[in-house]
């Protein structure tokens, strides 16, 4: 009954292919509508009405780093591409100020992102030249930590998170903490006073100090920490007094002991834990003896093994003008370990300084 | 946006000690003490900090509110702080140079006024991209940001957060992978563990992370109550306060007093021991241990806020240790 079925189906050739025509590729369309050969295109709106300003040469810098840095949700190669200045991330020196405070877009982000931007664009144009706190004296140098300061001072944050007193919470924990522990609050105090007599006064071979102390410790071939100790006061007994190089090159690579197994007898002449005070003092010590240069030297646990003719009372040994003028980066009371590796070990020497502990 | 109460930590509960080899804790306690070495070498020339409780407290209450870790917290704060410090020192080279050249030379207010202006959205790109060293299934993405932007009334769009967290990686040159205290914490407390500390180590790291939490709080009055127990003086100049940076940066010492102070809350009988342990260890002076966890304890129990500096005795402090080495004696 119809008789332009069969014979109308020639004719739809050419209106499909018409059709076919008509829906171009995205990429076709995309050229059509922005005139350049740009490679990817997406569903959007078109590109072209949103960033003309964009210049060919930046979409070349997008190559690297396509979609990756602003659309992770929508896969690598999206084309959606908000780093178009992504070439920043290859040159140097762009600091924040640097950086302008308008970012070159490729097109703006789509939704209520897009909102918001005019306002804290604007707010962030709004930044008055020369109208920063403080008094406008263009000779007006601020040092460092005095800016520092001045900008934690200045500095609002907002109530995010009202009712909230991390500090009071933290106190609190603790209380509690030592109130389940203990009962009460105990003397603090007792820390200061508890800790100098006890544990100098150990014997290495105290029964209960060898339940203590770590075989690792003990045994200077299988612990790490006295292995440093070791190398330390060889380096700096190598300094004065050679008299445990024999000792170092032992401990090249060191391993611990099995931790759960049985406890290795310590050796009774090996040095204690004690003698590890001896060790190169942190900063805090060396300060601590610089300041203190008029006060008598700072309490050290007993010695107990050969004498240390180390810099670790060094305060009255210092002048006061040549104390304050320690600094950590430039200390070099010790050899170089150069110097002590090749006056000492007979094995190369691969472990870096560790003078602090 | 607040929560009453604190959240207890899910990886508390998985945290499991003992189960890594000696030979990996010993490698990996060694390269801590160098990182850290090298860390307080470093800190020698560096002159000032920015570290101040109501911003830290804000990083961690933001950590808690999206679920993060406690390093991620400590993390975040530690790339923040250096991300200022760098801001600032651009600052002040900016306002050396056009105070030489003599152009523009209100121009680094304005720099200074922008960088407050655009402090909130720098602090959680922090969080964001410490967030992003962690665990991958605990990132922060964007709309989480920006929602959270927009509820205290900043509108920002996606790129600008970009453009933010480039700005901070740019100005770190992209190491933002920065050592925490809880790293030495931690590793100390394996040690610990396999010595044979008397003291669980999952009971010491509890109170350990509180602990830290509150040293991380109150870093000023903390490290201002040391400085002035170690120079036995109320008044540090301000070449010790610059002197002392260094023992700031000092991570190893800090978790030693950690855990010292976490071992005294826990069992004080055994608290000596911890001490003994920590000192061989890592070779730090029992006395430094005993006065810094003295001014973490102190602290920690209210005895000093920010608001009210009520210094440690100093004098208490030095006549203690003086009886205690005469004792020794």
């Amino acid at each position: 009954m119809d008789p332009r079925g069969p014979a109308s189906r020639p004719f739809q050739r050419p209106e499909k292919t018409g059709r076919v025509r008509r829906r171009k590729t995205r990429r076709e369309r995309n050229e059509a509508l922005v005139g350049s050969r740009r490679p990817l295109v997406r569903r959007d709106p078109p590109l072209a009405s949103r960033d003309p300003p964009v210049a060919p040469n930046a979409h070349k810098l997008v190559v690297i780093t396509q979609g990756r840095l602003s659309r992770e949700h929508r896969g690598l190669f999206n084309h959606e591409v908000k780093s178009l200045d992504v070439a920043r991330l290859l040159s140097s020196g762009s600091l924040e100020p640097v950086t302008p405070a308008l970012p070159i877009k490729s097109s703006p982000s789509p939704g209520r992102a897009q909102e918001p931007a005019p306002q804290s664009r604007s707010k962030e144009k709004q930044v008055p030249v020369g109208s920063g706190p403080g008094p406008p004296s263009p000779l007006e140098l601020p040092g460092l930590g005095q800016l520092l300061k001045e900008l934690q001072c200045q500095l609002i944050l907002p109530q995010a998170f009202p009712r909230r007193n991390l500090v009071q919470e933290t106190r609190d924990a603790i209380v509690g903490t030592l109130q389940a522990c203990h009962g009460c609050v105990p003397d603090l105090t007792l820390v200061l006073r508890d800790c100098q007599p006890r544990l100098p006064g150990t014997k290495p071979g105290d029964p209960e100090r060898r339940r203590m102390t770590p075989s690792w410790i003990n045994n200077p071939e299988q612990a790490p920490g006295e292995g440093r100790q070791k190398r330390r006061q060889g380096t700096k007994e190598l300094t004065f007094t050679m008299s445990n190089s024999s000792s170092t090159p032992a401990i090249h690579r060191v391993s611990l002991a099995p931790p759960k197994g049985p406890w290795t007898p310590p050796l009774p002449s090996l040095p204690s834990p004690s003698a590890a005070a001896w060790g190169p003092p942190t900063a805090f010590d060396l300060l601590k003896s610089i300041w203190l240069v008029a006060t008598p030297s700072p309490p050290r646990p007993r010695v107990v093994g050969p004498p240390q003719p180390l810099p670790q009372p060094p305060s009255p040994l210092l002048s006061q003008t040549s104390a304050l003028d320690w600094s950590p980066a430039s200390p070099a009371p010790l050899p170089s370990l150069s110097w002590v590796v090749a006056q000492s070990s007979p094995e190369a020497w691969s472990f870096p300084p560790m003078r602090l502990y | 946006m607040d929560r009453p109460v604190r959240p207890s930590l899910a990886s508390l509960s998985d945290f499991q000690f003992g189960a890594v080899t000696t030979e990996t804790i010993e490698d990996a306690l060694l390269h801590l003490a160098q990182q850290n070495e090298q860390a307080v070498r470093d800190a020698a020339g560096r002159l000032g900090s920015f570290r101040e409780t109501r911003i830290v407290e804000f990083v961690f209450l933001l950590s808690e509110q999206w679920c993060l870790e406690k390093s991620v917290s400590y993390q975040a704060v530690e790339i923040l702080e250096r991300f200022m410090v760098k801001q600032a020192e651009n600052i002040c080279r900016q306002a050396t140079i056009q105070l030489r050249d003599k152009t523009e030379p209100q121009n680094w207010r304005a720099l200074k006024e922008q960088l407050f202006n655009k402090f909130i959205l720098r602090l959680v790109s922090c969080v964001q991209l410490a967030s992003k060293l962690s665990f991958h299934y605990k990132i922060i993405g964007n709309v989480t940001v920006l929602n959270f932007l927009q509820a205290l009334g900043y509108l920002h769009t996606k790129e600008e957060l970009l453009e933010s967290e480039l700005d901070v990686l740019k100005s770190l040159n992209f190491q933002i992978n920065l050592p925490t205290p809880l790293a030495y914490v931690e590793m100390l407390l394996e040690v610990l563990g396999y010595n044979g500390c008397l003291v669980p180590a999952t009971q010491l790291h509890a109170t350990c992370l509180t602990l830290l939490d509150l040293v991380y709080l109150l870093h000023e009055p903390v490290y201002e109550n040391l400085l002035r127990a170690s120079i036995e003086n109320s008044t540090p100049s301000q070449l010790q306060g610059e002197k002392f940076i260094s023992v700031k940066e000092d991570f190893m010492l800090l978790a030693v007093a950690i855990i010292a102070a976490s071992a005294f809350i826990q069992n004080h009988e055994c608290w000596s021991q911890v001490v003994g342990h920590l000192h061989s260890i890592t070779g730090i002076a029992l006395e430094s241990i005993a006065e810094f966890s003295y001014a973490i304890l102190t602290h920690s129990v209210g005895a000093n806020t920010p608001g009210q500096q009520k210094p440690v005795p100093p004098h208490l402090v030095a006549r203690t240790l003086r009886a205690a080495a005469a004792s020794n004696s």
